[in-house]
């Protein structure tokens, strides 16, 4: 019954072998018309991910969603820079636990789960098929038994200390045919005998701190790459190359150069990119601006005698070493010289080259040149930007900081940040240290020149799932929301800082206060509560982090806000008509810091607190009015008299002129007058009039007042 | 009594080859307790009515496809379908190992889907360690069952704030 099934399917997949063996075999028609009229497009030949590479064409970027690298979860979408760094470094943590248990226990993963013991074929690795990228990577140490081909093994798959280990175990140079000396010997070159970042960890190298590489010659004297260089004999023009580009690669310049011009005289070829490497150097062989530029053409010149045409890479390596020479006119000339010398011969300057250009040209502190509009016309009209030097990836990052340093130009910015997002150029980004840094400057010269409109918009994109802005791009930001009289983004940009994490940068969030304060008055009643409602937080979250640091004895102590910031929060809050609203609590709050000086500094405009004592006994929150009015006059501020009169004649409902007669009066007259609660007002009118409290002022006239006061009080 | 066994299957293993197109077959055959459609995939209500059940536990199996879904995904079990025996084994593997490396963590069933040589672990877990962790088990459980497997494993969580979110009812 089944095998009635089992043998059409048999003959159709030979049937189908047989078709496809004939499409292979026959000449298929380019653009040709069958008789039916039917014409198939030609075959295209594809790779195995092309299908995959088509299909992620399809998706664009989403900047309303996290790094496809976070998991799409509330709990573990990170939100500031510092988590983004931790979870994605934690996640490949396990990773490399997981491979280390791999590796270190081996045995446990020689068979396939599923398996009966009995199949187990052999004692170390039984997965059929078997898969490269699962397989356990070899283990050296002293007592293995090594062959040339595991020698050859470790130089393909890029694993140096195991190589150098193979090395010795084979005994050395004696023991190993010319052919693997010479890979040895290439594969030394390339990474100066230190271990390369494995390519497995790819958020390793994303984050990896990236410090600018020195120029230091570092490269090994009398190492291992120099001890088979000299054991190759006859040397081959190829261990030339590789010596000398290693040298040059790592800054050896002299020997390099002695080395090239020992194999020109013995009458060795050698290749372009040692040409390369060499020119890249130059400039460590002279001192002088005059001097390496003649050694830059004699090298130039030396390469046509030897008949060598040069490429992309040959004028980048020029660049390279002009633009690392300093600035000035002549340099300028220079390098421009190169580049049209260099058009003609049909070399296009790639991203490096457009990169050293850019330096070369565009200083901080220069004359502002526009080569930026040329460069982007030219790759703007590219199909499609390949990576093809290390430094590629520095061309947008200074591209874009030269739009926001150098020319100051948002159009020029936008256009640059178009480019990084056409196709997949935005593989070209760097790492994360330049991503950071790219978007900094783009963020900046979008808040300084750009639009309102088009400022938010890219905030909006951006902010936070592209980028999360550092504290001084953040204080950018809320410059512009100033100016612009944004409050309700204002509003937001609190729980923003709280958010990102920059909430206890002091700095930025009294720049914020001072913002939403001048903006205040221009906006709608509901953006007020907003705007009141993040005062009162702020002030909120003050406390909660001097609490933590009480509670926790930390290391680097809360900074506190300025009395400045405080009395903008006490301004902002107080602007309510309801009595029992909550912010009168962050009013009293803020004051009663004022008061026991837990805000460093006086506030500068003194009027403001004047108007929340107004504001305060207007609403009867006469405990507030008072310590407002007791602050100022204990600053010694002029405000203080005139704002207890002001706030006294509101609390009395009764004209200025009135409340000024009443005050002439003895204080003892007063108790008896004044409710007892307006009495601080009065006070403090006395404290700011005479320097010192009514009390102690008039406390010979009228002793009793205190006992007096004290049963009011009761 | 084991090696008697052993001898005569052995005579049956040479014949293996042949045998392999028959396996359609032998699979039909069931061997356990016709008590199993009573029992089994249910739960029993307890005097105080305290056991907190999620709602995949709530429903009992035959409302599998009408109610709530299938805890694998794979077609293994459709007619020709390939590596019966591994898939079911492997999902065991699967299933015993997130629930040993996530202690405690686990709120739901270990949901496995598999689509090609892809493997997608889904469930629902606490908040009880911090993100850090949690993102440092992910890669280690996904790298360790990938090498396992021989194939790549994707974890696909959700997070809820303790057991009682997943609670559907108590019986």
């Amino acid at each position: 019954m089944y095998s009635n099934i089992i043998l059409p399917r048999q003959w159709s997949r030979i049937a189908c072998f047989c078709r496809l063996s004939t499409i292979e075999g026959q000449k298929l028609p380019q653009s040709g018309k069958s008789s039916d009229g039917i014409s198939p497009p030609p075959r295209i030949p594809r790779g195995p991910t092309d299908i995959l590479q088509a299909l992620a064409a399809t998706v664009g970027p989403d900047p309303t969603a996290a790094h496809y690298k976070y998991h799409d979860d509330p709990y573990l979408i990170p939100l500031s820079n510092y988590r983004k760094r931790a979870y994605a470094l934690s996640a490949e943590a396990g990773r490399k636990a997981a491979a280390w248990i791999r590796d270190e226990h081996a045995s446990l993963f020689n068979t396939r789960e599923w398996d009966p013991p009995s199949k187990l074929k052999t004692p170390y690795y039984n997965a059929d098929p078997i898969i490269d990228a699962f397989e356990p990577k070899p283990i050296y140490n002293e007592e293995s038994k090594v062959t040339e081909e595991d020698l050859k093994y470790t130089i393909n798959n890029a694993l140096l200390d195991d190589s150098i280990k193979i090395f010795q175990l084979l005994g050395g140079i004696e023991n190993i045919s010319e052919e693997t000396k010479l890979a040895l010997l290439q594969f030394l070159c390339f990474y100066n005998e230190k271990e390369p970042d494995s390519m497995e960890w790819l958020e390793e190298r994303w984050f990896s701190a990236n410090v600018r590489e020195r120029q230091l010659a570092t490269w090994k004297l009398g190492g291992l790459a120099d001890k088979i260089f000299a054991s190759i004999e006859p040397k081959t023009p190829e261990a030339y190359c590789a010596v000398i580009q290693g040298m040059a690669k790592h800054y050896q310049a002299e020997r390099a150069h002695a080395l090239s011009q020992e194999a020109i005289e013995k009458g060795i070829p050698l290749s372009t990119e040692v040409f390369n490497s060499l020119l890249a150097c130059v400039g460590f062989l002279r001192e002088g601006t005059a001097l390496r530029a003649e050694a830059l053409k004699g090298l130039l010149t030396q390469m046509g005698e030897q008949g060598l045409s040069p490429n992309e890479e040959t004028l980048t390596a020029c660049l390279r070493s002009i633009s690392s020479w300093g600035g000035g006119k002549m340099l300028q000339e220079l390098a421009l010289q190169v580049v049209a010398e260099f058009k003609q011969l049909g070399i296009q300057p790639g991203l490096s080259a457009y990169y050293y250009l850019l330096c070369l040209f565009c200083k901080e502190r220069g004359p502002r040149i526009d080569i930026l509009s040329g460069i982007l016309v030219d790759l703007e009209n590219r199909e499609n930007l390949d990576a093809k030097e290390p430094t590629d990836t520095n061309f947008f990052i200074t591209a874009m900081g030269v739009c926001s340093d150098h020319l100051q130009d948002i159009n020029m910015a936008e256009r640059v940040h178009a480019l990084l997002m056409k196709g997949d150029n935005y593989k070209l980004v760097g790492d994360a240290y330049k991503e950071s840094i790219y978007y900094r400057h783009l963020v900046t010269v979008a808040c300084r020149h750009a639009p309102f409109e088009r400022t938010t918009e890219l905030l909006d994109t951006l902010v936070p799932n592209v980028y999360v802005p550092e504290p001084s791009v953040m204080e950018e930001i809320i410059k512009t929301l100033e100016v612009a009289g944004a409050g309700e983004r204002l509003a937001q940009a609190w729980s923003q800082l709280v958010v990102f994490g920059i909430a206890k940068r002091v700095r930025l969030v009294e720049r914020l206060l001072s913002a939403m304060s001048s903006t205040y008055e221009y906006q709608t009643e509901e953006v007020k509560g907003k705007m009141r409602d993040a005062a009162a937080d702020i002030l909120k979250f003050g406390k909660i982090a001097e609490n933590e640091q009480n509670a926790k004895d930390l290391r680097t102590p809360v900074q506190k806000l300025s009395a400045n910031a405080v009395s903008n929060i006490v301004e902002l809050c107080s602007d309510v008509k309801d009595t029992a609203d909550a912010n009168w609590d962050a009013v009293s709050e803020g004051i009663q810091r004022l008061k026991q000086s837990d805000a460093t500094g006086v506030p500068s405009r003194p009027q403001a607190l004047a108007d929340v004592a107004l504001r305060a006994a207007t609403a009867g929150k006469l405990g507030i009015a008072a310590s407002a009015v007791q602050y100022l006059a204990e600053c010694g501020f002029e405000e203080a008299v005139p704002a207890s009169i002001q706030a006294l004649g509101a609390v009395l409902n009764r004209p200025q002129e009135e409340v000024e007669t009443l005050l002439e009066k003895q204080r003892a007259d007063l108790t008896k007058a004044v409710h007892p609660s307006a009495l601080a007002l009065v006070d403090a009118y006395y404290l700011a009039k005479t320097g010192a409290p009514a009390r102690e002022a008039d406390s010979s006239t009228s002793s009793d007042s205190d006992s007096e006061s004290s049963s009011d009080d009761e | 009594m084991n090696n008697s066994l052993i001898k005569i299957a052995q005579p049956l293993l040479s014949i293996q080859g042949q045998l392999a197109s028959w396996s359609a077959v032998t699979s039909q055959i069931h061997t356990s307790a016709a008590l199993c459609r009573v029992v089994s995939g249910k739960y029993r209500i307890t005097k105080k009515r305290d056991r907190p059940l999620t709602y995949e536990m709530a429903n009992p199996p035959h409302y599998i496809a009408h109610r709530k879904t299938w805890n694998s995904w794979n077609t293994s079990n459709l007619k020709d379908g390939l590596r019966r025996s591994e898939t079911a084994v492997e999902d065991e593997f699967i299933r015993r190992f997130m629930t040993g490396t996530w202690h405690g963590l686990m709120c739901s069933e270990v949901i496995i889907k598999r689509q090609f040589n892809h493997i997608r672990v889904a469930a629902i877990v606490r908040r009880a360690v911090s993100p850090t962790k949690m993102y440092f088990l992910l890669g280690y459980t996904e790298e360790l069952l990938a090498n396992w497997l021989q194939c790549p494993v994707t974890l696909e969580l959700q997070t809820v704030d303790s057991f009682q979110d997943v609670v559907f009812k108590y019986i």
